[in-house]
């Protein structure tokens, strides 16, 4: 299992590769583990979740710049 | 004295009293240390427990293993200091050098030429066996197997370091090991008491290495012995004064080629703790042989010794990039708060993202970024540029984070598996559509996510958010979580599959949903 988290990472030595390659090649069950986790690694960095709109931030940034100005943090 | 410069410690640093104590004058191996006394530190805990507690094994037993021991490494420094040693103990000069000579017809009792037996032919069950028939007790076994640990280490250390003799060396040695290494030793060749998943120390190591090596299972005898390479791991892994947590985790498993690293320009600090590292994983690697126990720590035999040019500007592997933030982060140590501003709004998405995946809500991280700012700002003092300054400012969000949920919610530990995790396996086993981005809005999307993301356990969304969604590279993530690189590999895994499952009915084409199970919402 931790070998096909080195694989969705690029992150395998050259032999493994071959031999997990091999393995998909005829097992449609860790094949569609696989294909849906790469799916799924694509679809979340794609999607840029849990965003901070800039308007939420202003008035934090605010308040935090105002206590460093007034000294009140050192 | 040795490749490495000493440091006044004053008299009353312990380790050094201890020295003092047991051997009547602090080694020269020690004394190279002091520029990390930390790893002084480290060590003086294992060889506490190890050679200077009496339990199964007398302190001159020990002794004469490590002497033996020595001269089969061939390593002059340990030879004359266990010969020394011996010496107070009151054995003679020439009883010494007939155990070295001959130590089967050097009139040792039978249990002290069994140890010496043993300790020289680790490897393999019979050894053990062999041992177990001459009338030595599973706890001598394993004292014996710990105390030739310990010698691994202490010459590693000495040859590295280059320490020169204490005393003058009396023999001539050469070196003649007789350590069988299988690949598949089907051990641990030595019944020791379980101790739960639970314990303090396993989850410690857990979050680590990713899993309890098996080494480590496998010292239910000696709980005091075990909790002190804990602790010794702690104090060598953790501080990322000299090297980084992920450059120690990759000595440990791959070991170092010492050269390579001063030729990349290593400070002598960092040398150094390379160096005591490799040395550990020695220690773990005769550990690992002596019990049967499947590999984790890897002992670079022959390794180089480390010839030093003069200190150079601090840095390591992880912080020869150039930190994109380090002119800003210049400026506000200059007192220029707007700068600060500057970095405020630079990073401001990244502490977001860490605080909400392990606050769970939107409106907890938000009111945490205040204090993580200011914080940030209280300490911008003290950073001096080891790592990047995305990754501290991470990880001061990851403790302020954590710090609110632990006063929140004080029961719930980060480090244990929760009863929805613990049992986890994928269940969703059907096709994905080809374009699952087509089927739904970008907001939709989002909210999917989103949904997904905070419905896993939060050790493994911390991990998720930080690698997957603020796409923090691997060693930084592990850097901020304060993760060892296979644990947050093995919480990455986790989460992504977890993530999928729950991501799975919304992408299965509509024809195969009815079979579909597990399904969540």
């Amino acid at each position: 299992m931790a070998e096909i988290g080195n694989y969705l990472e690029g992150d395998v030595a050259e032999d493994v590769r071959h031999q997990l390659e091999h393995h998909l090649s005829h097992c449609q069950t860790c094949t569609v583990l696989v294909d849906s986790s790469r799916k799924t690694l694509k679809i979340v960095t794609d999607t840029g979740s849990f965003d901070l709109p800039e308007a939420t931030f202003k008035p934090i940034a605010e308040r935090i710049m105002a206590r460093i100005r007034s000294g009140e943090i050192k | 004295m040795s490749y490495f410069g000493e440091v006044d410690l004053g008299s009353s640093f312990q380790p050094f009293t201890t020295c003092r104590e047991q051997f009547g004058f602090v080694p020269k191996l020690f004394r190279a240390q002091t520029l990390l006394p930390r790893l002084i530190e480290a060590e003086g805990a294992l060889i506490s427990a190890i050679l200077f507690t009496d339990k199964a094994l007398a302190r001159i037993q020990k002794e004469c293993i490590l002497l033996v021991l020595a001269a089969a490494q061939a390593n002059d420094y340990c030879f004359s200091l266990h010969y020394q040693t011996l010496k107070l103990l009151g054995i003679t000069e020439q009883r010494l050098d007939r155990i070295v000579a001959d130590y089967p017809r050097a009139d040792l009792s039978p249990t002290t030429a069994a140890l010496l037996t043993l300790v020289l032919n680790l490897g393999t069950k019979q050894a053990i066996q062999e041992a177990s028939s001459q009338g030595l007790s599973d706890e001598s076994i394993f004292e014996a197997i710990l105390t030739a640990g310990l010698s691994r280490f202490l010459c590693t250390l000495a040859a590295d370091i280059g320490a020169v003799p204490d005393f003058a060396v009396r023999a001539t040695l050469s070196e003649q090991s007789t350590i069988m290494r299988d690949a598949n030793p089907g051990g641990p060749f030595l019944q020791a008491p379980e101790l739960p998943e639970d314990y303090a120390p396993f989850v410690f190591l857990g979050e680590q290495f990713g899993t309890v090596p098996k080494v480590f299972h496998a010292q239910g005898l000696r709980p005091d012995v075990l909790e002190a390479q804990v602790y010794a791991i702690r104090s060598l892994l953790l501080p990322e004064d000299a090297l980084s947590r992920a450059q120690k985790h990759d000595i440990l498993r791959d070991g170092a080629d010492l050269e390579e690293l001063r030729g990349r320009g290593f400070t002598e600090a960092q040398l150094l703790e390379a160096v005591v590292t490799a040395s550990f994983a020695g220690f773990f690697d005769i550990l690992q042989t002596g019990l049967g126990t499947e590999s984790h720590f890897v002992a670079k035999k022959g390794s180089k010794k480390v010839h030093l040019s003069p200190p150079e500007p601090r840095h390591t592997a992880a912080t020869l990039s150039i930190d994109p933030d380090a002119d800003t982060v210049a400026r506000v140590q200059k007192g220029d708060l707007d700068a600060f501003e500057e970095l405020m709004i630079r990073h401001n998405q990244r502490v977001y993202r860490t605080l909400v995946s392990i606050l769970g809500n939107p409106d907890d991280a938000r009111d945490a970024m205040q204090d993580t700012f200011l914080k940030a700002f209280q300490h911008m003092g003290g950073f001096e540029g080891r790592s990047k300054f995305s990754t501290w400012l991470v990880s001061i969000a990851t403790n302020t984070g954590i710090q609110r949920l632990r006063e929140r919610r004080p029961m719930e530990s980060l480090d244990e598996s929760g009863p929805d995790d613990e049992g986890f396996r994928p269940r969703q086993i059907q096709a994905w559509t080809d374009d699952p981005e087509q089927l739904y809005s970008q907001a939709e999307m989002r909210s999917l996510i989103e949904n997904g993301v905070m419905k896993l356990p939060v050790k493994y969304r911390m991990v998720l958010m930080l690698r997957d969604i603020e796409q923090l590279p691997i060693e930084e993530a592990a850097s901020a979580l304060g993760l060892g690189i296979p644990a947050i590999k093995a919480r990455l895994l986790r989460g992504r599959l977890m993530l999928r499952e729950a991501l799975a009915p919304h992408f299965i084409p509509s024809e195969r949903k009815g079979n579909a199970q597990g399904v969540t919402n």
